[in-house]
């Protein structure tokens, strides 16, 4: 038993020690001169990150925002405080639950889909290739996928912040007859601010940062073939969740 | 030959928003029907099928046992993230914490412990899965079940099936009781409530746990035949492996968020606001 928690906590230490070492390779890159940034590789990315995740977050989000509002109907019910489920919901949505849930679809999607790409390469031997033609794998692949994850996550919080929203109204005229005006008075009425806004959004960016570090790291240190890319992929989303989940907490707690 | 030419001629080079549209759809369709098929060849194994007992503890063990610390992780977390931000509120609108407790327990059996317990199984126990089932299929292991005359579904994602339905719920019950533990603390420290007036059941209903445990049973089917059919679908070397666990883990996370609305709403309109 002892010995079985001090080897998991050893195992902890490692993969955060094995991050931290991973983000300073890629901070020197970053800050390298000349910028050594490959711009094709970045936009490439983006497009595969976040242009093709729109679906997922626009399908999430509504159904997000409906939840939001089923969950809130029995309390609004019972205060009879009509007028305030748009801060309600605003207040929930907009720093807690599109955050969360949009960086635990993005991790799912991207990050483990990264994780796949980069523990492909790693046990096809791609990654040596490149050494051998002198190419920094962390300047030419891991650089542009983190940049892409981090903004990935910001720009599709935003969207969904926007569409979380917009289903919760219609849920409140469809199933509490609340009229979306008054949900949008309530959503503006002075007791929400920019201030929920920017905290969901700095949450996002902190989000974004453990998703790339996460999958980056896990891609880069698969070893095994077809069942070791699935082990990486498997263990890039447990650590993503976990790391999302307790910066949350550190996080909130920081910004009051 | 000369029509499939001139077809050929006359169709537009570069495909319309629509083409994209109706090949998504058709897609969809597509997927959503294979989907239905592996969940009805999946009922129809667990009724039909054989009796193998070690298979279905050996996957209760990997998905429930295995989850455990993660789960009680990520709720614990939960807990106190929840807590504080309504406290926050409460505070700033109607400085009252006595129904603060009863009100979070019902929130946390009728949707909080059986949602957010249910993606994070999604994730680790939807990649987990999908990644198994897609090495065996690269590495051809499934052809040779086929070649014993051995069903796939019946071999591989029946136990699975069982066991997540089982584990699911007692990990969710689990999940739920972390979460109250932590939110109780986070309200004793930071708010002053005490951890008596907190745990108040005055709210919870009959209603409230049948809806907690219809999410429970529904989650824990939904995972094991969402990353059961990813992963038996998968195609090509180690990048389908990872592109199998991928899309289980966003498919079982999709399920779950259109399964909670469909019974949220369900349950809003049975057993009333």
């Amino acid at each position: 038993m002892a010995a079985g928690a001090g080897a998991a906590f050893l195992g902890i230490a490692q993969t955060v020690g094995a991050m931290a070492v991973l983000l300073v390779a890629i901070v020197r890159a970053m800050a390298s001169v000349p910028p050594v940034l490959d711009y094709h590789e970045l936009r490439r990315n983006l497009h595969k990150m976040a242009v093709k995740s729109l679906p997922i977050v626009v399908v999430t989000s509504l159904f997000t925002g409906v939840i939001a509002v089923i969950q809130a109907a029995p309390i609004v019910k019972r205060y009879g405080a009509e007028g305030l489920l748009g801060w309600g919901a605003g207040f929930a949505t907009l720093r807690e639950v599109s955050p969360l849930l949009t960086a635990l679809m993005i991790s799912g999607r991207v990050g483990a889909n990264n994780t796949a790409e980069l523990g492909t390469m790693v046990v096809t031997e791609q990654i040596d290739a490149l050494r051998v033609l002198a190419i920094d794998p962390i300047a030419f692949l891991v650089l542009p996928r983190f940049i892409a994850i981090a903004v990935t996550l910001v720009t599709m919080t935003l969207y969904a912040d926007a569409l979380a929203l917009f289903g919760a109204a219609f849920a409140g005229l469809g199933l509490l007859q609340i009229e979306p005006r008054s949900f949008y008075n309530g959503l503006t009425g002075g007791l929400l601010s920019f201030g929920d806004v920017a905290n969901g959004l700095v949450k996002s960016v902190v989000f974004g940062l453990v998703i790339a570090l996460s999958s980056c790291h896990f891609g880069m240190s698969t070893t095994g073939g077809a069942p070791g890319v699935g082990r990486s992929v498997n263990a890039t989303v447990v650590a993503s969740a976990s790391g999302v989940f307790i910066l949350d907490y550190l996080v909130s707690f920081l910004l009051g | 030959m000369t029509t499939s030419v001139e077809s050929e001629l006359s169709a537009p080079s570069r495909p319309g928003v629509v083409h994209d549209l109706g090949a998504a759809g058709i897609d969809l369709f597509l997927a959503g029907r294979e989907l239905y098929g592996v969940f009805v060849r999946t009922l129809y194994w667990v009724v039909r099928g054989r009796r193998d007992k070690g298979a279905t503890l050996r996957q209760m063990y990997e998905i429930g046992n295995r989850s455990l610390f993660f789960v009680s992780i990520s709720m614990g977390f939960i807990g106190m993230i929840v807590l504080y931000q309504a406290g926050i509120e409460i505070k700033r609108v109607i400085p009252d914490f006595t129904l603060l407790g009863a009100t979070y327990l019902e929130l946390l059996v009728r949707d909080l412990a059986a949602s957010l317990g249910g993606l994070m199984l999604a994730t680790r126990v939807g990649a987990g899965i999908a990644a198994e089932i897609g090495s065996m299929v690269v590495t051809e292991q499934v052809d040779a079940l086929r070649m014993c005359a051995a069903d796939p579904i019946d071999f591989l994602v029946v136990p699975r099936f069982l066991a997540s339905m089982v584990m699911t719920t007692v990990l969710v019950v689990w999940a739920g009781a972390v979460a109250f533990a932590t939110g109780a603390l986070t309200a004793s420290i930071a708010f002053d409530v005490p951890v008596r007036v907190f745990c108040n059941m005055s709210l919870i209903d009959w209603g409230d746990v049948l809806t907690g445990l219809a999410k429970c049973v529904a989650y824990g089917a939904a995972i094991p035949v969402v990353s059961g059919y990813c992963g038996l679908s998968t195609f090509g070397g180690s990048e389908g492996v990872g592109w199998a666990a991928t899309r289980a883990v966003v498919n079982s996370s999709l399920a779950i968020i259109i399964l909670n609305a469909i019974i949220s709403t369900a349950s809003l309109l049975i057993f009333g606001a």
